[in-house]
């Protein structure tokens, strides 16, 4: 792959989880089951580039980032990072690329060891990854990665301890953390969403600087449309392991095809007390993924629904609408809208 | 649904609250004042926000109202219920009331439910414990027996059908459990419902069908609603009236309308600039800095180090809480100026909504005071 080509790559990923099965299962045979978490993912970020992963509690966003940084296995798909398929790489042969790959999670109050001080939490992941030859060096690296995620003086915050920064602050440092090892690809997993309102554009706007510098990529993981639509270039909407719209921000939100994402839209309450959206509530929540409908996997909750929704499990493409030829083609053009979903 | 739903000139509010004080006692000596005159008024079937960052008084004055605060904590001010204060007497005066008039719906309420006992039977508890003089309860065999069937009734109203009650709490999901959660609350039969973030933490699909459900309620039952929550868009869908709380006190008040559309206070249109839309393209900008320290006194207005618009009257005299477009003259800044609990009691109260007021919408700032439409001076 060239050099401006993915950054990452992610291709029909699939990851289950076994179903655990009691002594009756055993005894009757009944074959083990599966909870098909990730169901065929596909899609790829380019370096500079933030791509949103929207979708309900339990639809494989989290799931799907954890593939990805292989702290659980795929059992399916291939994974590229920077043109290399890292789906069968050993752990040994991992480690130097996990640096390539960092992780910023959802709740600073629980990511940050209490008894560390910020020197040390940034620090850490230099130490393991033996980086910085010295340890003049390694504070200089722990310096720069915090005054990149915007807490300036550096030294101002070095000998804190977490309970003694706000809550905007601890994100801040978590993210400095991922950025000691000067990774390419930073996944975040609701990186705001356990924050208060007052910092939340803060964090967000750091991310979105940091991507735009041009040295890495986001992967924002987050269950707020508005965010998404914000912030993000390009919005997947996942749903049961499987996305069912991707296609840039603006478009998926101004002119949703997928009736799941029309739905998701629908109830995004508005700021304004004067617009009523009519809000499309779906009965119940996402299915049991152990057992997944057959045909469109939406189909049971989908308001428009047809009969041949129950024979054919729409793939996702480009709708008929859009046309089929033109754009789409390498990565030089925007990529193309896509949607999973016979009458889109 | 927006306009005002304030009873009528001559009615009784159902529930009004004046001048409410939280102080907490510090382990090392000295006092937090975390509630600093906080006053609404509420009419039957109204939905009634209450929005700020956290730490600004929020579940701390709902707690107040329910009688629910640690020892370590002094309230003062009224909570009047049907022109009775429910708080004159202490705890002895509150318990008739909490459950059965006032009741609440905790923050995370929904993974507090006990793991190992059935849902129904934690919704029939209180009805046993509470409701034995409860109409329904009439010419039942057993206050048992009585308590589950409007158990299951309870859980029918919230959406849930009464067979699914025998479930444990883990066999539901989580708008499930947050349903059982109000449900639970409903058990006595309240009149005013106050709930903590009860959309909080839940998918956007599922903050949809409760905001839905709680709208039903108040208006099915002519349930009273206040909305404890950091969430202005669900404030803005949900509420007829709301209150922007800083620094323990209120620093807006008005309808939901006014507030998006006649924004005069800089924290409620920062707060609402610091929320991302899904439709407008405006930038979204934090809010720099953090809330005042309530422990001690603050020095004129508690937004003064945040604000983008402070004039320098900011420094030196705290705003009270005005009617919108009133024009007052400012009043001479008073000998000290700083002491900040006995100066504000002597100020003419402003509570939201006042029962004779056109709009009620007030805002504490001395911007708003000075002229109609703010002057706003570089940071």
């Amino acid at each position: 792959m060239t050099a401006d080509g993915a950054l990452l790559d992610v291709a029909d990923l699939r990851t289950r989880y076994p179903v655990r099965r009691s002594i009756a299962d055993r005894l009757a045979r009944r074959p083990r089951q599966w909870v098909r978490a990730v169901d065929g993912v596909s899609f790829s970020l380019r370096r500079g580039e933030m791509v949103a992963l929207v979708g309900e509690s339990g639809c494989g966003k989290t799931t799907t980032a954890q593939t990805i940084l292989r702290m659980v296995e795929a059992c399916g798909g291939v994974i590229t990072v920077d043109g290399r398929d890292i789906t069968g790489l050993s752990q040994r042969r991992l480690r130097p690329l996990r640096r390539e790959i960092q992780m910023v999670y959802q709740d600073p109050y629980e990511s940050l060891d209490p008894r560390f001080r910020v020197r040390q939490t940034v620090g850490e992941p230099l130490l393991v990854h033996g980086v910085g030859a010295s340890r003049r060096e390694r504070d200089e690296l722990i310096a720069g990665a915090l005054e990149r995620a915007g807490l300036a003086p550096a030294s101002l915050y070095l000998d804190r301890y977490p309970h003694e920064l706000s809550g905007g602050q601890r994100q801040r440092v978590a993210i400095a953390a991922a950025l000691a090892l000067d990774p390419v690809l930073l996944l975040a997993d609701e990186p705001v969403s356990m924050l208060d309102v007052s910092v939340r554009a803060g964090v967000l706007s750091l991310l979105d600087g940091l991507r735009k510098d041009g040295r890495l990529g986001v992967l924002m993981i987050t269950h707020d449309l508005s965010t998404a639509a914000h912030f993000a270039d390009r919005i997947a909407v996942m749903y049961l392991g499987r996305i069912v719209e991707y296609g840039p921000a603006r478009q998926v939100v101004n002119d949703p095809r997928h009736p799941y994402t029309k739905a998701l839209l629908s109830v995004v309450p508005d700021r304004d007390p004067r617009v009523r959206r009519s809000a499309q509530i779906l009965r119940g929540e996402t299915p049991n993924p152990v057992a997944i409908p057959s045909g469109c996997r939406f189909r049971p909750r989908c308001p428009v629904a047809e009969a041949r929704c129950a024979e054919v499990d729409p793939q996702l493409e480009r709708p008929a609408a859009d046309g089929r030829d033109g754009g789409g083609h390498g990565y030089d053009a925007e990529p193309a809208r896509k949607v999973a979903c016979l009458l889109a | 649904m927006t306009g005002t739903t304030r009873p009528a000139a001559g009615t009784p509010s159902l529930l009004e609250v004046r001048d409410l004080h939280v102080w907490f006692r510090l382990p090392g000596g000295g006092e937090l004042h975390a509630v600093q005159g906080v006053g609404f008024d509420l009419a039957a079937g109204e939905r009634f926000g209450l929005v700020g960052e956290s730490g600004c008084g929020k579940t701390t004055s709902i707690l107040a109202m329910m009688g629910l605060l640690p020892p370590n904590a002094s309230v003062a001010g009224e909570v009047r219920l049907a022109g009775t204060d429910i708080l004159a007497g202490g705890e002895d005066s509150v318990r008739p009331h909490r459950w059965t008039d006032l009741a609440m719906v905790f923050q995370g309420a929904m993974n507090a439910l006990n793991p190992v006992r059935t849902v129904i039977s934690q919704i029939a508890e209180p009805i046993i414990l509470h409701g034995k003089d409860a109409p329904w309860a009439a010419g039942s065999r057993s206050r048992a027996a009585a308590a589950r069937k409007r158990a299951g009734e309870l859980l029918e109203l919230v959406g849930i059908p009464a067979g699914t009650g025998v479930r444990y709490p883990h066999e539901f999901s989580g708008g499930m459990r947050q349903r059982a959660a109000i449900a639970m609350a409903l058990a006595c039969d309240p009149k005013v419902l106050l709930a903590d973030e009860p959309t909080t933490a839940l998918d956007v699909m599922v903050q949809a069908q409760i905001m839905d459900l709680l709208v039903r309620l108040s208006e099915e039952l002519g349930l009273a609603l206040v909305l404890v929550t950091h969430d202005l868009p669900v404030v803005a869908q949900v509420c007829q009236r709301a209150a922007v709380m800083y620094a323990g006190e209120i620093v807006e008040t008005g309808t939901t309308d006014a507030l998006f559309h006649d924004t005069r206070h800089p924290y409620t249109r920062l707060l609402f600039a610091a929320t991302p839309d899904l439709y407008a393209d405006d930038e979204v900008t934090s809010i720099p800095g953090t809330p005042p320290r309530l422990d001690r006194p603050v020095v004129g207005c508690p937004f003064l180090p945040r604000c983008d618009s402070a004039v320098s009257r900011c420094e030196s005299e705290r705003p009270a809480l005005r009617p919108v477009g009133a024009r007052q003259v400012a009043a001479a800044p008073r000998a000290g100026g700083a002491g900040l609990g006995d100066d504000r009691l002597s100020q003419p109260l402003i509570v939201a909504g006042p029962p004779d007021g056109d709009a009620g919408h007030a805002a504490a700032c001395h911007l708003n005071d000075l002229v109609e439409a703010p002057e706003r001076e570089p940071a």
